[in-house]
């Protein structure tokens, strides 16, 4: 009939527009990933071929391992994101309970006082933050960065987080309290365990503007102990401009451990993005 | 000294009041459903009887202790929600057994309490499964037997049928009534179902706009109501309310309900305007001029046309009489 | 929750991190930065010049010059957001939503990947293929004999400015494009079902009733590309330095604050004139922000299901 052979037609286009997104979306990684495994030679002679075995170097790599410490870069980025995430997940939960959960004066207000960080941007306030970590001997220190981070990811994850909240039936928690818990239990045990999906993609949401930032690294904790990979790769990728090997190598060890973060957990950020809108 | 002792029980939200001076006593043993439409009240109540939302005025005491300022946990009660409430992450077992172990009961006794509600309502074999696995009347069950395990001198029920589909609706209904006889228990139950409300009450109270219209046994309601709201929500179908004065009485309203009304020959005329046949009775809609629509119950099966003209009678020792502002004349 | 006439303690331990964190490290410093914005430093140390330092970012060819052509340009980048960015998502969101389309996981993964890479990369990689030295975009436009078509796009006054910004497209189409899915998904099936029977298919389908039931989610996404995109920095930077080059035609307010407050090459840093620089910002975002809220914000109908 007229009618399937349209639909077979249109589901076609549909994938040719979106195979052609998609290659769009991919081919600079691609491109980058695949030269950073061939010798230079190669790499301008014809850029978009697969190295083989004649074209397969791995100069670049020994280059980068040889020279910059990523090592303690990745290692200071895990442990600024992760501490980060944390303190954004347990307070910003908290204070989505409290704010979903309870009648109190000066509810609504504090749910707005929250919200206004999700509009203005905490990089605003750099110039007197950095003035407030000097004062505080907080310079070139990791924990500057998770201070800042905490503050940045409170306001979404408190949106998103007491949105869900409500959501959690009143009868649950309830039967709770006739059962004896405290409002503490009700929260760690009752209320967080229902969330969790929400939980996942405020996770995600915070996790990656953390991840790539570069403005507080480069402005709190430039020095070379405190670097994180963003930093520490724009930094090497400023001095060895001209080393293509070096550079190419560079930038797909940056892509990778995100990437493959990403595909671990994308089912679960798309999950966690829609869900808010199906729930 | 009665289960459950109310004293002009009020309580405002903000500058609304929603339950407005409700004094009840409620007896040892005694099985009592709050009934009423959506917004009148019946539910916050009853959480103000678990100590879920606070008391603005007055008291409220369980077995002779005011227990206005207590903790829900403290209160010696028990609830059955209308969305069942069971913890997802926790086994039936543990779902049944939580309160008595954050109240400290000894393992061994958990697990008798927890064994002996699952007998008596026939979850034995579920025991080991999560909320997730259970259908919706096995859920319910669970969080009637989550109540049984405590022992609690009271329990609360706040519509715990409206979630079930209607043959599961009946069979629970039966198993609450048989529980009840078995545990002696006294039970406070909320519907807005007045079907509900007569087949399990030894007394129902009924509400309306935060206030108590009228308290009775099923039949007392029934047979003897205080005024309209009243007359016309016990009873289905609905009673027919007529105006007096066009039948040459004295009183304002005359209520009559749909069995008492006689058709054949009569002072009321009209015309059949639709015809519901049930098998076992039949409900002949009527439309008058001066009364509007009557409804009227035939027992079995009985023939009428639409706009058949039909004259109605009734036997006046079974209307009842009231005044402009729908208060029952006796 | 009952109010029990002792004190909630539990409502202030809940809610007390967030707030002690959020208002320590984010609204005291950004207060702390408006009022940095009305001293300035001079032979007698710090004082107070009030309205002074806006008197010299507005009236000062100096400054007046750089900071119009910093707000030109950033207007002009998120123009192209607007342009660009939001629809191609919501068509891609269309796409991505048909019936019984196969490989839609893989799609929607895909294209997010940009959005999960940090500008460091994304701007090494553009400059990289956009080089005419490596020769890949002048090669593939000689393979579709479009060669005489290139130009080294990032090194020049003219188009520069704008090549940035659909890099930034490229990075960003995948937040729309979700946002937009989840909406499209979130519109229950009984419309749909019901638009079918009334004969409403296909593109008219899309125009006729999804597209006002995105509506609001298209408003939102439009007033955080806004804030995201005058808040921007970190592209520029990477592709071209702290200077916005060539000749400032890539400056926007994000860099030019930065070089204001750290000063680069020549230039020594100004705090106060940093401060006065962000408070602008802060106004300018501000203004756009409830200029929404109260204007098409309000037109925007959320439909209930």
């Amino acid at each position: 009939m007229s009618q399937a052979r349209n639909s077979t037609a249109r589901s076609l286009a549909a994938h040719a527009v979106l195979i052609l997104y998609t290659a769009i979306a991919l081919f600079p990684v691609f491109v980058v990933v695949v030269n950073s495994f061939k010798n230079r030679r190669a790499i301008f002679a014809d850029p978009l071929a697969v190295p083989t075995a004649d074209t397969f170097d791995l100069i670049g790599y020994r280059t980068v391992l040889a020279q910059g410490d990523f090592f303690l870069y990745f290692q200071n980025s895990l442990i600024v994101t992760v501490a980060s995430l944390f303190f954004v997940l347990l307070f910003g939960a908290m204070a989505a309970f409290a704010l979903s959960e309870y009648r109190f004066r000066g509810n609504t207000l504090t749910g707005l006082y929250l919200a206004l960080g999700i509009m203005i941007p905490i990089r605003l306030g750099t110039v007197a933050i950095l003035q407030m970590m000097v004062a505080s001997g907080l310079v070139n220190t990791l924990t500057a960065l998770v201070l800042v981070y905490t503050a940045q990811g409170l306001p979404l994850a408190v949106f998103i987080l007491s949105e869900f909240m409500r959501g959690v039936s009143d009868d649950l928690k309830n039967a709770g309290r006739i059962d004896g818990l405290s409002e503490y239990t009700i929260f760690f045990r009752l209320v967080l365990p229902l969330v969790r999906p929400a939980m996942a993609t405020v996770a995600v949401f915070t996790m990656i503007p953390i991840w790539n930032d570069l403005w507080f690294p480069l402005i709190l904790a430039p020095s070379e102990a405190t670097k994180t990979i963003t930093l520490g790769s724009q930094v090497f990728i400023g001095q060895f401009v001209t080393n293509w090997n070096a550079v190419l190598a560079a930038l797909s060890l940056a892509i990778l451990p995100v990437l493959v973060l990403y595909l671990i957990f994308s089912r679960q950020l798309i999950r966690g993005i829609t869900a808010g809108a199906v729930k | 000294m009665g289960a459950l002792t109310l004293s002009q029980v009020t309580k405002s939200f903000g500058a609304t009041q929603v339950i407005r001076g409700v004094d009840l006593n409620v007896e040892n043993g005694e099985f009592c459903v709050f009934v009423g439409p959506s917004g009148c009240g019946k539910s916050t109540l009853l959480r103000m009887i678990a100590g879920l939302e606070d008391v603005t005025s007055g008291d409220v005491t369980i077995h002779g202790a005011r227990v206005n300022d207590l903790a829900p946990a403290r209160r010696e009660i028990a609830m059955v929600f209308q969305s069942y409430a069971l913890y997802p992450h926790l086994t039936v077992r543990d779902n049944m057994g939580l309160a008595l172990k954050q109240a400290g009961t000894p393992r061994v006794q958990i697990e008798q309490a927890t064994e002996k509600a699952a007998e008596m309502l026939d979850l034995s074999h579920l025991l080991e499964r999560r909320p997730a696995e259970l259908s919706g009347g096995q859920r319910q069950r669970v969080a009637i037997g989550r109540a049984i395990v405590r022992r609690p001198k009271l329990f609360l029920f706040d519509e715990p049928l409206s979630n079930l589909d209607a043959a599961l609706r009946v069979q629970t209904r039966i198993e609450i009534a048989r529980l009840h006889r078995e545990l002696g228990a006294t039970m406070i139950y909320v519907t807005h179902d007045q079907v509900e409300a007569m087949t399990l009450a030894d007394k129902i109270v009924v509400l309306r706009g935060g206030v108590v219209e009228q308290v009775g046994r099923p039949m007392d309601l029934y047979n003897d109501p205080d005024n309209t709201f009243v007359a016309g929500f016990i009873g289905s179908p609905q009673m027919n309310f007529l105006k007096a004065g066009k039948l040459g009485l004295r009183s304002d309203t005359l209520g009559i309900r749909p069995e008492h009304l006689e058709p054949g020959s009569g002072q009321i005329s009209g015309r059949v305007s639709h015809v519901e046949k049930l098998g076992g009775e039949t409900l002949v809609y009527v439309a008058t001029e001066d009364h509007g629509l009557l409804t009227v119950r035939q027992f079995g099966e009985q023939d009428y046309a639409v706009d058949e003209e039909v004259g109605l009678s009734f036997d006046p020792n079974r209307a009842f009489h009231f005044d402009a502002e729908g208060k029952r004349l006796r | 929750m009952a109010q029990r006439k002792a004190f909630r303690w539990h409502i202030m331990v809940f809610l007390a991190p967030a707030v002690l964190v959020y208002t320590a490290i984010m609204i005291v410093p950004l207060f702390g930065t408006l009022n940095l914005s009305l001293f300035n430093t001079t032979e007698e140390g710090r004082v107070f010049v009030g309205l002074k330092n806006f008197a010299t970012l507005f009236g000062d060819p100096r400054w007046s010059e750089r900071f119009w052509n910093a707000l030109g340009n950033n207007a002009w980048f998120f123009l192209v957001h607007m342009l660009v960015q939001n629809p191609v998502g919501v068509a891609l969101a269309a796409l991505l939503s048909s019936p019984r389309l196969r490989g839609a996981a893989f799609y929607r993964t895909a294209i997010f990947i940009p959005t999960i890479l940090s500008f460091v990369i994304v701007g090494f990689v553009w400059k990289l293929i956009l080089s005419p030295i490596w020769g890949i975009a002048p090669g593939m436009l000689d393979a579709v004999g479009l060669k005489g078509l290139f130009a080294p796009w990032l090194g020049r006054e003219g188009s520069a400015l704008t090549t940035l910004a659909l890099i930034s497209v490229w990075q960003f189409v995948g937040i729309p494009m979700m946002l937009i899915y989840a909406a499209l998904l979130s519109i229950p099936d009984e419309v749909i079902e019901a638009a079918e029977m009334d004969g409403v298919t296909g593109w008219s389908q899309f125009w006729k009733i999804k597209l006002p039931l995105i509506l609001p989610s298209i408003g939102i996404i439009s007033i955080l590309t806004f804030v995201g995109n005058f808040n921007a920095f970190d592209l520029i930077y990477v592709t071209q330095g702290a200077l916005a080059g060539p000749n400032f035609s890539t400056d926007i307010l994000g860099t030019f604050l930065y070089r204001t407050f750290f000063g680069f090459q020549l230039q020594i840093g100004d705090p106060h004139m940093g401060a006065t620089i962000a408070t602008a910002m802060f106004g300018i975002i501000l203004l756009g922000v409830s200029l929404y809220l109260f204007t098409v914000h309000r037109r925007l109908r959320r439909y209930q299901f």
